[in-house]
């Protein structure tokens, strides 16, 4: 988790992609940077409802430390975790519900592999991440 | 091979495109097939000089649309082996024409009764038949095919006195195996059921002649088979199509109407109201003409050819699991554990290659061969050697990629 590298830096990465198939690849490589969940953690009741692929969103809101850890079954999904998990963490409650996520996660020129299909699921992590 | 099917490709402009700077590889044809010139010809043509409304009659454009609206019918029944061109009734596609029996065989159903479908069908030969068993008390029973389609004599315990419906695909979308047809056909007929055949995944590529099969229901769909979205067909035998309750009732379909009853047309218009697909119906009668113009069994064996292509290959490879028979198929659906088959999707369209990964709507298959989803590449007449390949070729580049050292 620690790992993660700065949004700032992932979004300058993935601003860079000129093409559809670089995007791939740099999402691939993002992907490796996720710690994955165990199979305890992979509950139901963690799975964000809407993804093609499957998703798990396991976030602490304890006292104001908030801890989001995040695994998906597919790679490419795991790249845009990343991306989503760096950009919320160590922020508070209230920077977080300040954030246009949806916005932001836009202007990441993730093409195709945001929308469509993928979209119901995206909202449904940013909500999850709202609360 | 003897076929060529380069010059058949001068008739699909829209494949000769660069998908992201590649050249496009349309391998989603199981999905919807492209259209040639001649289906966009003649919807332009009903356009540009004989819109009109059909059997209204009275005005010279009206008498022309519903002569070629009902020639188009003509051509449908010809292209299908249909005894009369009133056994052909229009509907949006096979989706809704199984809809319209499973609503119009309603009154027939008692509790207790039994709709027998297979293991092998997508969401559209199932979800109506079950949802008809919710509404009447019939139970829905499931014949446990193999992914090989062979027929096993225990089958035949699945057909009792109690089978009202029979229905099944002709071939399966999601793994493309035939199913074994007129062994299924024979059992439901022995036992007095009403037999549907979904063919949407044969029309395309396989001659199909209702009479020798002998079911009930022929269903299908324009778009898979180089016609328009929007339209498709119901073929049924006389007797079955009397016994339907229309599914939707309006204009065109009725003879008199006073505000206590209302005296029904004859068939087909009976089960046909308000104002039909016109130009659907053209564009679909000129799909038929496209196919019955080919050599068709060049064809089918051209397309069988680029799907045993890749067999070959991919079956090599440890990695790659396939549910697609070697033979007799037109489409590869295959999985590579451990790499999710939308990530093989995505790298396929980042170069170009139109292809399916998912569950093909097809839920229970897919429990039933233990995967999320499949990935599938599914080939028309257009499609090229060099195309087979390429798709090879990039898959395994996908799962290269995609593999964590
Ligand atoms: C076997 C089968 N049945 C039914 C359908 C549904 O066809 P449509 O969506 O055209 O109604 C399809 C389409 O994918 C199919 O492959």
């Amino acid at each position: 988790m620690t790992d993660l590298p700065p949004y700032n830096s992932i979004k300058q990465q993935l601003q860079a992609c000129r093409s559809k198939e670089e995007t791939f690849k740099a999402l691939v490589a993002l992907s490796k940077r996720l710690t994955r969940l165990t199979a305890e953690e992979k509950t139901e009741e963690n799975r964000v409802k809407g993804c093609e692929s499957a998703v798990w969103l396991i976030i602490d809101n304890k006292d104001d430390t908030y801890s989001i850890k995040a695994d998906s079954d597919a790679k490419l999904m795991r790249g845009v975790l990343v991306a989503i998990l760096s950009l919320v963490q160590g922020k508070t409650k209230t920077e977080r519900q300040k954030m246009d996520l949806k916005d932001e996660l836009e202007s990441l020129n993730l093409g195709s592999y945001l929308t469509q299909s993928r979209a119901n699921g995206i909202l449904a992590i940013i909500e999850k991440i709202k609360k | 091979m003897a076929f060529d099917p380069h010059s058949l490709r001068q008739d699909f402009p829209i494949l000769s495109q660069q998908a992201y700077d590649h050249p496009l590889v349309y391998l989603d044809n199981a999905a919807t097939t492209q259209k040639p010139l001649s289906v966009l010809d003649a919807i332009q043509d009903y356009y540009r000089s004989f819109n009109a409304n059909v059997h209204r009659g009275a005005h010279y454009l009206s008498d022309n649309a519903t002569t070629r609206f009902e020639q188009a019918r003509d051509t449908v029944a010809r292209f299908i082996n249909a005894p009369e061109q009133s056994h052909i009734i229009w509907s949006k596609g096979t989706t809704e024409a199984i809809n319209m029996v499973a609503y119009g065989l309603e009154h027939l159903l008692e509790k207790g009764d039994e709709i027998l479908i297979t293991s092998l069908e997508h969401h559209a030969n199932l979800v109506p038949w079950q949802q008809l068993a919710f509404r009447t008390g019939a139970r829905l029973r499931i014949l446990p095919l193999t992914s090989q389609g062979e027929w096993e004599d225990e089958y035949a315990s699945y057909f009792t006195d109690r089978t009202r419906i029979f229905a099944t695909t002709q071939v399966s979308n999601a793994i493309g195996v035939h199913t074994p047809l007129q062994a299924m056909l024979t059992q439901a007929k022995q036992h007095n059921a009403f037999t549907l055949v979904d063919g949407a995944q044969a029309v395309a590529h396989y001659p199909i002649d209702v009479q020798a099969l002998d079911c009930d229901f022929y269903v299908f769909s324009g778009h898979k088979m180089y016609g328009p979205t929007g339209i498709g067909v119901l073929y049924g035998k006389s007797h079955a199509l009397e016994v339907l309750i229309p599914y939707q009732t309006g204009g065109e379909m009725v003879q008199h109407v006073t505000y206590q009853s209302t005296q029904f047309n004859t068939l087909p218009y009976r089960l046909e109201a308000g104002t039909p697909h016109i130009e659907g119906a053209i564009g679909l009668a000129a799909a038929c003409e496209f196919l019955t113009q080919q050599d068709r069994h060049a064809l089918l064996a051209w397309e069988q050819s680029l799907a045993h292509r890749v067999y070959t290959r991919l079956h090599k490879e440890s990695h790659v699991a396939i549910y697609s028979p070697e033979k007799h198929t037109t489409l590869v659906s295959l999985s590579v554990p451990n790499i999710h088959t939308l990530d093989l999707n995505a790298y396929l369209d980042s170069q170009g290659i139109a292809v399916r990964a998912g569950s093909h709507c097809a839920h229970p298959l897919m429990s039933q061969l233990g995967v999320a989803g499949t990935l599938r590449a599914s080939f028309a007449c257009y499609n090229t050697l060099e195309e087979a390949d390429r798709f090879c070729d990039v898959l395994l580049e996908a799962i290269d990629l995609l593999t964590d050292e």
